[in-house]
């Protein structure tokens, strides 16, 4: 109504005496609790933790910043174990990221032919997804367990000697499997999605051209259903980086800090050793990393036109 | 007309709907304020009876969860009925223990008056905020503590309450487990005779006994008595702090030490250790013993800590493994008479039994009624009377941190089978294991944590065979000298 009103030239000159243009629009005011919101939750602690990566934080008798210029930054970048971190972040996102694509890809084509007790499979498939993460460690601790862990008993059958969760190759892959466990059902999910969407029509063209399965996977399906998989992968990427409680409670980050990715060096840093300073630079490398990621998937989006 | 008069309603409406705003957000703004701001002082009642000056106080004590705090939470009534003063316990893992406090000291408000203060993770780094008991101890108005300071084990006291300042005292020792030699009496018992005639000396577990013939026993069940027993030994060996602690152990006993002055640093603590000594020769023979025996050990021992270890041990797994002593009560309860307890063997200089043990101290946040009401629950806890109350509980219980309470004739009778205070079957192995020449005392220092870290993730390295004992000694003397020269600031 406002808004008519103002756009309205036969309406303005009925009130010649109306103020000018005032400062914050109507859609300004409205936004403002929001935009105060927004700027208390995110914008201001970001501020303070960049504050805080040029400073050494003291705690006691309350919170007091000493600036210590460019030393936590130097640090974070010539820390030979942080390099590390960030290798078995990278192999670790790779992994787990591409295992899930497939994975999901792969139930989603499969349940797309069943017909009879499609929601049924489905609910099962996704039970694993309504697990919190940190429960999902707690399992995979028990069912990975040498005393009476039943994958350990099973392995042991087969001829494993080792402690799955004991030598850093096993220990490794164990979490990564947890994590593709817990999130595979979600690209499952979004792929069979995408697969109902592409118009039966299409597909029946293509069997009465002689496709065959492949060609049709190849040439009809993955075209069309190209953009939803890359939302998936965005959506998963995001997590992937900031990947924490699986392997907290399964490993604390080893053994011989073989699963000691950055978000557990990050939490281990600002929590344990209370280097909140060395903390804040590594939690803003993380964020410019993750930002890197996503714009990367963005714009992807955007060359087809799916972010307008 | 009609706009104008439709105009002049929605004005009068929207003024009414500010307001609303206006008063709801002063509301909510108040509401927020006064649960951010300073919170009130405890009542007091001047006179009368010094235990109930305090009277409808409440408490926060945030603590570990460790048996002790179990058995008190089960035995608080009798404080309340005491004090007229109630006790919320809030028990956490210890390393969001540590957290947690190092958070509620830094926002200037005592959420958790009372606080279970790790000597390496809490009072080590924040020493400076924490109440000196010393003060409260003289103040007229408040009880004395039963038997005064000179009751407690006087290792423990300067372990777990003292930190640098010979004088003051941050924290009243609370519990005290400490690492012990458990092994499964059954086995040793059934297999003694074989096992000496194979072995060529008695294998019984006891202070005369090697690291040496530690692993020859081990090694022995490993290959003879695979029809009781998986392995002969366990280990805590997890990329851990329990990692640190049982190696520690075999560090000590082969002459190795973190820093100069170890016993001294482990006792009283220090802001500047100076460099740290892993690299010595001692050390790196401490390291290959310890690499070799876990190379025979329990292959699961890399994803044990304690309770880990612990559980093996109940399970029949292990015929024996270094453990905390105050795991006897949960032993007896799984494995009733089968499992006994001994020293730590010796090493080539001597023995070693890590000591673990925590003190209770006070906020210094607090206001001065909280702070008289947090002593009275100090005083409590660690009375010998709650101390006995805490032994003889079902939900747990420590061990004594009073020489009077191990005096005492019932505590003394249960320290031999058929016993109603199980963790006493451990006294006489501790008894020598708190002899100021063999308890293990690690580097009480601030940055301790971090050094902590880099020892365990190294040592855990060396196991995984990525790297050697000696570049794992070397390894880690250098890190931690890292750590100590970039210094601590709390």
């Amino acid at each position: 109504m406002t808004k008519i009103a103002q756009s309205s030239p036969g309406l303005r000159r009925s009130w010649p005496e109306a103020p000018s243009e005032p400062r914050i629009r109507f859609e300004g005011k409205m936004m403002l609790p929001g935009l105060i919101l927004l700027a208390a939750l995110s914008i201001l602690p970001f501020l303070a933790l960049v504050a805080m990566s040029f400073s050494r934080v003291r705690l006691l008798g309350g919170v007091r910043l000493e600036l210590v210029g460019l030393s936590n930054w130097v640090r974070s970048f010539t820390d030979a174990d942080m390099w590390m971190s960030w290798l078995r972040t990278i192999i670790y996102f790779v992994l787990t990221v591409g295992l899930e694509m497939v994975l999901g890809l792969g139930i989603a084509l499969c349940l797309y032919r069943v017909l009879r007790g499609r929601n049924l499979l489905l609910g099962l498939i996704l039970l694993p997804m309504f697990v919190a993460p940190s429960i999902v460690g707690l399992l995979g601790r028990y069912l990975t367990d040498s005393t009476f862990g039943l994958y350990a008993y099973v392995l042991r059958s087969l001829g494993f000697t080792g402690d799955i969760l004991g030598s850093p190759t096993s220990a490794f892959a164990a979490v990564v499997l947890m994590d593709v466990w817990e999130w595979t059902p979600l690209i499952a999910l979004i792929s069979l999605a995408g697969l109902s969407s592409v118009p039966q029509s299409v597909r029946e063209a293509a069997a009465v051209d002689g496709a065959s399965g492949w060609m049709t996977l190849r040439f009809i399906i993955f075209p069309a259903i190209s953009n939803v998989l890359l939302v998936a992968l965005l959506i998963r990427s995001m997590d992937a980086i900031r990947y924490f409680d699986i392997i907290w409670v399964t490993t604390n980050g080893g053994p011989a800090d073989a699963t000691k990715i950055v978000p557990i060096r990050l939490y281990e840093t600002a929590f344990r050793f209370f280097d909140f300073g060395y903390a804040a630079a590594i939690g803003l490398t993380m964020l410019a990393f993750s930002i890197l990621i996503a714009r990367a998937f963005v714009r992807m989006l955007d060359t087809r036109g799916l972010t307008r | 007309m009609g706009l104008s008069r439709c105009r002049e309603v929605q004005w009068t409406v929207d003024l009414s709907r500010r307001e609303v705003i206006r008063g709801a957000l002063a509301t909510g703004a108040s509401v927020a304020l006064a649960g951010c701001g300073s919170h009130s002082d405890a009542p007091r009642i001047a006179g009368g009876d010094p235990w109930r000056q305090f009277k409808g106080a409440t408490l926060n004590f945030i603590s570990e969860n460790t048996a002790p705090t179990a058995a008190i939470a089960a035995n608080l009534r009798p404080f309340t009925e005491l004090t007229g003063i109630n006790v919320s316990i809030v028990t956490l893992e210890l390393s969001a223990l540590v957290q947690r406090v190092a958070l509620d000291l830094a926002s200037g408000q005592a959420q958790y008056q009372v606080i279970y203060a790790d000597p390496y993770q809490v009072l080590a780094p924040y020493q400076k905020g924490l109440v000196d008991l010393r003060g409260p101890q003289s103040d007229p108005n408040l009880p004395d503590l039963p038997g005064g300071l000179a009751d407690f084990i006087p290792t423990q006291l300067d372990a777990a309450g003292r930190f640098v300042d010979r004088q003051a005292v941050y924290a009243l020792p609370y519990d005290a487990p400490t690492m012990i030699w458990q092994y499964r009496r059954d086995l040793f018992d059934k297999y003694r005779d074989r096992m000496a005639n194979d072995l060529g000396f008695d294998p019984t577990p006891g202070g005369d006994r090697t690291w040496e013939e530690y692993f020859q026993i081990a090694r022995w069940f490993n290959e003879n008595a695979t029809s009781d027993v998986r392995y002969g030994t366990g280990h805590q060996a997890r990329q851990h702090d329990s990692l640190m602690n049982d190696f520690s152990n075999v560090l000590w006993s082969y002459g190795g030490d973190y820093f100069d002055n170890g016993k001294e640093v482990g006792r009283l603590g220090t802001t500047d250790p100076g460099p740290c000594r892993l690299g010595s020769e001692a050390a790196i023979a401490g390291a290959e013993f310890y690499n070799r025996l876990l190379g025979i050990a329990d292959p699961a021992s890399t994803t044990w800590d304690w309770d880990g270890v612990g559980a093996a041990l109940r399970s029949g797994r292990l015929a024996m493994c270094p453990n905390w002593h105050e795991f006897a009560a949960s032993n007896e309860k799984a494995m009733p008479g089968k499992i006994d307890y001994a020293p730590l063997p010796k090493g080539p200089v001597g023995t070693a039994n890590m000591y673990g043990g925590t003190g209770i101290a006070i906020s210094a946040n607090t206001l001065p009624h909280e702070r008289g009401a947090a002593w009275l629950f100090l005083v409590w806890s660690t009375s010998p009377e709650t101390q006995l109350t805490n032994l003889k509980s079902k939900a747990g219980g420590g061990t004594p941190t009073r020489t009077s309470v191990y005096a005492l004739p019932e505590v003394r009778a249960a320290e031999h089978r058929p016993s109603s205070m199980p963790n006493m079957l451990t006294a006489a192995a501790v008894r020598e294991a708190w002899q100021p020449d063999r308890i293990g005392l690690r580097p009480k220092i601030p940055m301790w944590n971090e050094c902590n870290t880099a020892v365990f993730t190294q040592l855990s390295r060396m196991l995984t065979g990525a790297t050697s004992p000696q570049e794992a000694m070397r390894s880690i003397t250098s890190r931690v000298d890292q750590i100590v020269a970039r210094g601590w600031v709390a």
